[in-house]
């Protein structure tokens, strides 16, 4: 685990980057998006363990709070949805340099997915894979372009209903080709606080699709 | 743009023996007093460091900037730390991780002062703690753990009366009144239940935490201690003190009720009083140039 301090001076983001362990062949490499929120209070201990996994499958993982939130720099008025998609991109520079790599994979949970998808349809060329964890689907709709190709959408419990999703309906481009309803209790409420349940079968979802 | 210049610096740290424990640290930027205590804010339930609403975050900047080490850490297998590896149960390996932390800040920024923060479970363990430790001088705590007392019976039991849907909950067998009240028979009619170890859950009832009270007013400990409208089990404004007669008696406890606040400070003008509290109190029992006032 490395502690890192990202940004510039005004904008400075708290991050951590897990390393791969027993890499073969390419380096593999996920930046991870939070939630906003009370939900990023949740859903904190899940999205790390999260990231402790895909390092453990070969994947170097960097987590990070936005400007305006967690332990980054700025208040929380200071924090909007322009600014975090260019934290995310931040986070992406970082990470490439790092890892060594010039691709990227995006795993986003609830209004992080949102900033992941608006990230990954802008860098479709750094992009390589997109997993859209519980995202706010409705704002999916408004996407600056396409989602890329290796996209999935991971659905628990908690968030709408499988009949909502399937009748929403996606504008071109912004459907993801993978879509799983998974039966777990979702991360990002309140009562997971309370409980201190992890999302096993979401995390080991996400990292097999991601093989 | 113009550099932004802040009045501290924060800085990500690994604490512990294995440096598993993560933590921030917020310093002032002009070099703090040393003689000054640092501010150690522990974890709420299983909520990481930032605490809820951010709470912890930005009391460590203010503090900070007011010219005190602050530090936020995550005890082991919370937030952002790693499991300890000695098999320790859940409150003793809290208690372990506190002196662990105090002792790499210690180590690492040469104080030799604490004052320890904490809100509900983190209230319970600063007060378990603290008069264990001769370096931690001071205690904030938030909600914490308060045995119910004959007047906090009256007042929940007249409460409910008061509440016609209770009145159904009774008839129909679903309240949970004469569970609590059996209970806590049982626990005095089998005393060999009382000296069983004590978990976070069942303090209330533990005269472990009476004696850790009892011990740190002994110790001259300062104390402030802030209940909520929604603190569990807190039926008064004064309970602590029936509570725990020792703390009312040497008069080292300051007390301050939040009647408009949840248990998390959801509410900004919560937060922002609560800040301006415990700041007021650390300034009024340790001062910016690091005298102590009044002992």
């Amino acid at each position: 685990m490395n502690l890192l301090s990202l940004g510039s001076a005004q904008r400075r983001l708290f991050a951590i980057h897990e390393a791969a362990v027993a890499t073969t062949g390419a380096p593999r490499a996920a930046v991870l998006c939070y939630p906003w929120g009370a939900e990023y209070t949740y859903a904190h201990r899940s999205v790390r363990q999260l990231a402790l996994k895909l390092a453990l499958s070969g994947c170097h993982t960097l987590r990070f709070d936005y400007f305006g939130t967690g332990d980054s720099g700025g208040d929380e008025f200071e924090a909007d949805l322009a600014g975090c998609e260019s934290d995310v991109e931040a986070a992406m520079e970082a990470l490439t340099d790092i890892a060594g790599t010039s691709q990227v994979t995006l795993i986003g949970l609830r209004a992080g997915a949102n900033i992941a998808a608006g990230v990954a349809a802008r860098h479709a060329s750094i992009v390589e894979a997109l997993v859209l964890w519980d995202p706010i689907v409705a704002e999916l709709r408004s996407l600056p372009g396409a989602l890329p190709q290796r996209t999935a959408m991971f659905v628990t419990d908690s968030t709408e209903s499988r009949d909502r999703l399937v009748g929403l309906g996606f504008a071109g481009g912004t459907r993801p080709a993978t879509i799983e309803f998974v039966p777990t209790q979702s991360p990002w409420v309140e009562s997971a606080t309370m409980t201190g349940v992890l999302p096993v079968s979401v995390i080991q979802r996400v990292i097999e699709w991601l093989r | 743009m113009a550099a932004v210049v802040t009045k501290f610096t924060e800085q990500a740290i690994l604490l512990g023996p294995r440096r598993t424990l993560v933590g921030v640290i917020a310093r002032p930027r002009v070099a703090p007093d040393p003689a000054l205590p640092a501010v150690v804010i522990l974890n709420t339930g299983i909520v990481h460091r930032v605490g809820h609403n951010r709470m912890y975050v930005t009391l460590s900047r203010m503090l900070a900037a007011a010219g005190r080490m602050t530090v936020r850490f995550d005890q082991s297998g919370l937030g952002d730390s790693g499991p300890r590896n000695d098999r320790l149960p859940p409150l003793a390996a809290g208690l372990a991780d506190i002196k662990e932390a105090l002792d790499s800040v210690q180590q690492s920024y040469q104080v030799s002062r604490f004052v320890l923060i904490g809100l509900c479970s983190g209230a319970d363990q600063c007060v378990l703690y603290g008069h264990t430790d001769p370096r931690v001088v001071g205690l904030v705590m938030l909600d914490p753990t308060i045995p119910p007392t004959r007047r906090y019976y009256l007042h929940y039991i007249l409460r409910r009366l008061s509440h016609l849907p209770n009145w159904i909950s009774v008839l129909t067998g679903r309240s949970g009144l004469l569970s609590l009240l059996s209970a806590h028979l049982l626990r005095r009619l089998r005393p060999a239940e009382k000296s069983k170890p004590a978990t976070l859950q069942d303090l209330q009832f533990s005269p472990y935490l009476g004696k850790s009270y009892a011990a740190s007013a002994a110790l001259g400990m300062k104390l402030l201690a802030a209940f909520t409208a929604l603190s569990p089990r807190h039926e008064y404004a004064r309970q602590i003190l029936d509570a725990f007669p020792e703390v009312s008696s040497r008069g080292t406890l300051q007390l301050q009720y939040f009647p408009d606040s949840d248990h998390v400070f959801s509410s900004g003008p919560d937060r922002a009083r609560l800040y301006r509290v415990i700041s007021d109190w650390l300034a009024a029992h340790w001062s910016a140039d690091g005298r102590r006032i009044g002992a």
